[in-house]
């Protein structure tokens, strides 16, 4: 049985001058959890956009269950969207939300009745599907959201930002809820800019930038883009232009800059043995080190090494 | 078709489950259907008809007329000379029995007051009508004592000579006011308002919150979604009549005239309120705005065309204005429905213009419907 479920090649969206996603190419096979990881306008959005349909004027193909995904409107039966917007009806309940949206799909009534009740269960809402949606927590809201999502039991479930603006207690509950659908079989893409959630739960994590492709891989694999380097962050008193002089200047083999801003660097060292003679020459230069971290290797540095920039927001 | 259904269905949900609905949908045109129509009550049917008799006849055929006259129906006098005041009455003249009996022509005169009520007055004429054919019956069997001991006898007559009166198609038995004016008028005015506000906001906060876009993950269609969006307005304006027209027919004794010519009208009146309110929902971008927007056209639009008085009194010029409106052209069918008993040749017209209104609306609807901002 064929396992690749989405294979994306080359897509490319531009706006005007600028291009938010460029020659972007990805595949996926059932099963597996993918989180997207980027930070803010990398084209994330974007890409589930294109996916979902609503963003046109685009190139690059999308292969979905080995057709292409916009020449057969049915193949849409098997993907669910859940948007980075609350989009459902809060003037109805749970239980009647879901049997609209389930309603678009071609399912029996009863099959429908089941699966949203199963649903309310997986997120939680069991004992609330018949109150005002009004009444809702942001997670709840969020929760519902995502049942939305799999009301027709789709085989790819696509997410945007899906824990956004809530909680933590919230967000640990929803990324069980998305393991509990990747274990199930279906195969998951979720954005996000939170390094901690693809850690968490993905199998493999994809890294972007500006709408480019930087890297992808298990956690193992991509913290081996990295190396066997420590991480050190230097605070102080600096200047962005200051501190990085210093360090090219005095040829410091073996420490990179991974990123660097007034008052905060991050730094990834060969050796550790290093520090003392970099610290000298701070020294000598005036600088005053307030704070110095040393850390493992971790998918921050990873991404501080792709993209030259954290992903706090 | 299932999803259009489906999206419409829950569309009219929506709008029933809000609080306010039984105030806009009910509550709200009543208060308007109290004002204009104890306003605009003139001209209520009289239950009898007055008539005054001054009898000048002495012998038996006089007496035999107004015996005949005086039925159920008719609230007859008798007076001695010819009243001041008067709404109507017949004169008998002098030596009527004995100038019939002689074949002599003989005329009896009805006198009515111009402003008295044109169905009482077809009554007494119809009443007298019947009274004289009585009468010429009687001389003829004469001998027989009275049609009754006449038909008594020779039953087989009975069903030779049947009597019926009835008014002509096109009489005019009543003018446009009353309830009758007013249910439909105010129905015309909340269809419009409710289907304009409550479907107007629906669709924009369908836009913002993502909902219309979310839709289209589906495998429902561009076409299915709008369609959905449709068929929703239009069960709104439905529904919003049939709650007056129950309203009206329980508590007004509303009568709709040919009921599948009005229920014609007001389904392409809600087509295109139904079109109309896609439109403004989709360029008006808050709540506030659509129920201003809708509220001030709805009642414009009532007064131009005809919901609140009966056009059949206003200056020409105001008349003309008032086709701009579709209210206008609804209006019009409803009369000519209820009041004038028009048949479907005469009223096409309007449905001709409604139609023109629903395309240009309708070509609003789908050209400005965007899915999101
Ligand atoms: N409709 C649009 N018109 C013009 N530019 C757009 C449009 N939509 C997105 N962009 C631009 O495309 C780029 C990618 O945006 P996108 O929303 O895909 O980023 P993102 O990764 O989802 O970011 P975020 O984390 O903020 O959600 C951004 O620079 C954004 O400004
Ligand atoms: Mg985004």
């Amino acid at each position: 049985m064929e396992k690749k479920i989405l294979e994306i090649k080359n897509l490319t969206k531009t706006y005007g001058e600028l291009t938010a996603l460029n020659s972007f190419s990805l595949s996926l096979e059932k099963g597996e959890i993918l989180g997207l990881l980027g930070p803010n306008g990398a084209g994330k959005t974007t890409m589930i956009s294109i996916l979902s349909g609503i963003v046109k004027d685009f190139s690059g193909t999308v292969t979905f269950k080995n057709e292409n995904l916009f020449s057969n409107r049915e193949l849409k039966n098997y993907m669910g969207i859940v948007p980075q917007d609350m989009a459902f009806y809060e003037d109805l309940n749970a239980m009647e939300n879901l049997m609209f949206w389930g309603g678009l799909y071609n399912l029996p009534n009863s099959t429908l009745k089941k699966r949203a009740a199963q649903l309310l269960e997986l997120v939680e809402l069991g004992t609330r599907a018949k109150e005002p949606i009004k009444n809702f927590s942001g997670g709840m809201k969020r929760r519902l959201n995502i049942a939305i999502g799999l009301i027709h039991n789709p085989e790819l479930l696509l997410l945007d930002e899906p824990t956004v603006g809530i909680d933590v207690q919230a967000k640990v509950n929803i990324l069980d809820i998305i393991k509990n659908v990747g274990e199930q079989g279906t195969a998951v893409i979720f954005t996000t800019h939170q390094l901690a959630e693809v850690e968490q739960i993905c199998s493999r994590i994809v890294i972007m930038d500006k709408g480019t492709l930087l890297a992808q891989g298990t956690m193992d694999e991509l913290i081996r883009i990295v190396g066997g380097k420590e991480m050190v962050d230097v605070e102080g008193e600096f200047s962005a232009n200051h501190f990085s002089e210093i360090i090219k200047n005095q040829n410091h083999q073996g420490i990179e800059i991974l990123s660097v801003s007034d008052n905060l660097a991050n730094l990834a060292f060969d050796n550790t043995d290093l520090i003392p003679s970099m610290m000298e020459q701070l020294f000598k230069n005036q600088i005053v080190v307030s704070d110095l971290k040393i850390k493992s290797p971790n998918l921050e540095a990873v991404f501080l090494k792709l993209t030259g920039r954290s992903l706090r927001d | 078709m299932r999803k259009i259904w489906h999206i419409g269905i829950t569309d009219l949900k929506l709008i029933v489950k809000d609080k306010m609905f039984f105030f806009w949908s009910l509550l709200f045109p009543m208060i308007f259907i109290y004002i204009f129509g104890s306003l605009f009550t003139a001209g209520r049917t009289d239950t009898k008809s007055a008539l005054m008799v001054l009898n000048k006849d002495k012998g038996q055929w006089g007496a035999y007329l107004i015996e005949k006259i005086d039925a159920p129906g008719i609230e007859l006098k008798k007076v001695d000379a010819i009243p001041k005041d008067y709404i109507r009455f017949v004169i008998i003249p002098e030596n009527f029995s004995q100038n019939i009996e002689a074949f002599k022509s003989q005329s009896i005169t009805l006198m009515q007051k111009s402003d008295s009520n044109l169905k009482a007055g077809r009554m007494a004429e119809t009443k007298i009508m019947q009274s004289i054919i009585k009468l010429i019956t009687e001389m003829i069997i004469k001998g027989e004592k009275d049609i009754k001991t006449f038909f008594d006898k020779k039953p087989e007559f009975r069903s030779m000579v049947e009597i019926k009166t009835r008014f002509p198609d096109k009489t005019i038995t009543k003018i446009p006011s009353g309830f009758d004016h007013t249910i439909p008028g105010i129905l015309v005015q909340f269809i419009m308002i409710m289907v304009l506000v409550s479907g107007g906001i629906i669709v924009m906060e369908d836009r913002k919150r993502g909902i219309l876009s979310r839709v289209l993950f589906s495998s429902a269609s561009y076409l299915e979604l709008l369609g959905g969006k449709f068929f929703g307005r239009l069960l709104m304006g439905l529904l919003q009549s049939l709650i007056l027209i129950i309203v009206g027919m329980i508590m007004f004794h509303l009568n709709l005239g040919n009921f599948l010519y009005s229920f014609l009208n007001i389904l392409i009146f809600s087509a295109c309120m139904a079109c109309l309110s896609i439109f403004i929902g989709s360029v008006l971008n808050s709540e506030e705005v659509i129920v201003g927007v809708a509220i001030l056209t709805g009642n414009i639009f009532a007064a131009l065309g005809g919901s609140w008085w009966p056009m059949e009194v206003v200056p020409d010029t105001f008349k003309i204005v008032g086709m701009i409106s579709p209210s206008y052209w609804a209006m019009k069918t409803f009369h000519q429905v209820i009041f004038f008993k028009e048949g479907f040749s005469e009223i096409l017209i309007n449905f001709v213009v409604l139609s023109v209104f629903f395309l240009v609306f309708m070509f609003l609807a789908v050209r400005y419907f965007k899915i999101r901002d």
